[in-house]
């Protein structure tokens, strides 16, 4: 059985990207492919020029996982202190409970934490060795709108020093507010890559509205980049590929007015890359 | 070894005061209820009857607690944990080494407490330095169980892992002659029992109380085993990326 195939990605250094696909899509087996964990079958991952296993030794990359990986009958400081113990050069466990906001928790059992404290300990396990990369796989599950929103505040914080940053998830609007890049996977394969905004647009682009006396229609459908052109009385809907050279034209040639631009929301999109997706297969 | 991770599991292990208890008080009890159907001018290939159940038991309590390390192993796998470590710098060699100094330290009480009894309830008399002797061997026969413990930890689930514990440990003192006395099993028996590693431990331990020195074939034996257990474990630990 396939998991992933020809998943093929460049990710530079100081990016935020998210892997965003729903369940099955393929994430966590490409995520566990990047971290060596799992073996390919074919092709192959480097992690800073070397392998995973190389990168992971020297201490560059910093893992939250999705589920377990923690000691229940351990204390969360006792557990901070081991994993950063591992490390060369760690953060102080002070300062990582701190960025992680659990540093009222720091003496209590693991066991006897809920499952968004669990996520945050894990976050502080990720951040402790000082990593240059962070790899995250569905950080919030199980976490409340709020502690959700603290979390992204937290990892803002560490996107901010520069950190490159690579999470996985099903959350199409974590993936929106705070990923640079975006990559969609759908089956096992790389279905869309590319900004928010890119990927909004690949699929519909954005429709123009404009109010445009007396305008030439045949002139404007034959425009490169228009799709296609409706009207409403003086009313025109211009759907785009390449919105930017329509609206130019519009401004230079035309004596267009009351001009707005809408793109199709990113969920628009997924739906429509999947559906597409489906269609082909 | 990594000393973080040495601290860690102590302080665990230390928490868990009935698994502790329990390591000491099973060998005392067993050595207690033995011994004292002993008397003192029995003697077994030239060893007092006493002293020869005193390692014995001291043997298998040590043997017990050394692999008592597997049950945490099983949980901490069923628990995602070896994939956590696996994403970390540790070397799974100072994993292992780790691992196996835990079970050298919880080897600790148990001997201990039986030789005590043994020189304080079951009056045996020996020289200083065949005390000293006969705990340090002891002690370094628990060396092939931590290995075995680790090994159980990562072949059973946490749920299999307690009655597999037993049985393993049952069926290697029974044939490893903890129970019964190599000298008094039938040939067949003592043919299986040199394939057991607790024959080779109880063999070189006793030998620390004989006249006629430490028996090296046999320590070196012991060894061996620890070697090979330690091997498999490596191997293990490496192959479990399991999610949890």
């Amino acid at each position: 059985m396939q998991a992933v195939a020809g998943v093929d990605l460049t990710i530079r250094s100081g990016e935020v990207v998210a892997l965003l696909g729903p369940n099955g899509a393929g994430k966590s087996t490409t995520l566990e492919i990047l971290l060596g964990l799992v073996q390919p079958d074919q092709g192959s991952v480097q992690l800073y020029g070397r392998s995973p296993v190389e990168a992971i030794a020297a201490g560059q990359v910093g893992v939250m996982l999705q589920s377990g990986g923690i000691i229940e009958d351990a204390k969360v400081r006792e557990l901070l202190d081991l994993v950063a113990g591992l490390h060369k050069d760690p953060l102080p466990v002070a300062d990582a409970l701190q960025r992680a906001g659990i540093a009222d928790l720091a003496d209590r059992k693991l066991k006897a934490l809920s499952g968004g404290q669990k996520q945050r300990v894990r976050f502080a396990m990720a951040i402790v060795a000082q990593p240059d990369l962070i790899v995250l796989d569905e950080p919030t599950t199980g976490m409340d709108v709020e502690s959700r929103r603290d979390f992204w505040a937290s990892m803002h914080a560490e996107t901010a020093r520069g950190r490159t940053v690579l999470f996985a998830t099903h959350y199409l609007e974590e993936a929106d507010a705070y990923a640079d890049r975006i990559v969609l996977m759908r089956a096992g394969r790389i279905v869309a890559d590319g900004t928010a905004v890119q990927i909004k647009a690949s699929v519909s682009g954005r429709t123009i509205r404009a109010t445009v006396p007396g305008a030439d229609l045949a002139a404007l459908a034959a425009l490169p980049g228009v799709r296609n052109v409706e009207t409403r009385g003086d009313v025109l809907l211009l759907q785009c590929a390449d919105s930017d050279s329509t609206l130019r034209h519009l401004l230079a040639n035309t004596p267009a007015h009351d001009i707005e631009i809408t793109s199709a929301d990113l969920e628009d999109a997924v739906l429509a890359i999947g559906a597409e997706q489906e269609s082909l297969a | 070894m990594n000393l973080d991770y040495l601290r860690f599991d102590i302080k665990r292990t230390l928490r868990n005061r009935r698994v502790l208890i329990f390591a000491v008080l099973m060998p005392l009890v067993l050595f207690l209820i033995f011994g004292s159907t002993l008397h003192s001018a029995d003697s077994e290939g030239g060893i007092s009857a006493i002293a020869y159940v005193m390692v014995s038991m001291a043997m298998f309590g040590s043997m017990n607690a050394a692999m008592s390390s597997g049950g945490v192993i099983a949980m901490e796998r069923d628990g995602g944990w070896n994939r956590t470590l696996r994403l970390t710098p540790l070397k799974p060699q100072a994993y292992v080494a780790t691992k196996v100094v835990l079970s050298l330290l919880l080897a600790i009480p148990p001997l201990v407490v039986v030789f005590l009894a043994g020189m304080i309830v079951g009056h045996v008399h020996l020289s200083a330095g065949q005390w000293i002797s006969v705990v340090l061997v002891s002690w370094l026969g628990a060396l092939p169980f931590a290995g075995l413990g680790l090994v159980i930890g990562y072949v059973a689930k946490p749920d299999s892992v307690q009655p597999i514990t037993g049985l393993t440990t049952m069926l290697i003192a029974a044939f490893g002659g903890l129970w019964l006395p190599i000298e008094q099993m039938p040939h067949a028996m003592r043919t299986i029992a040199e394939l057991t590693p607790a024959y080779w431990t109880g063999l070189s331990s006793r030998s620390a109380l004989s006249d006629s020195g430490l028996d090296l074939h046999a320590l070196l034996i012991v060894l061996i085993w620890t070697v090979v257990l330690g091997a498999i474990g490596l191997s293990r630990f490496r192959a479990d990326t399991a999610r949890a």
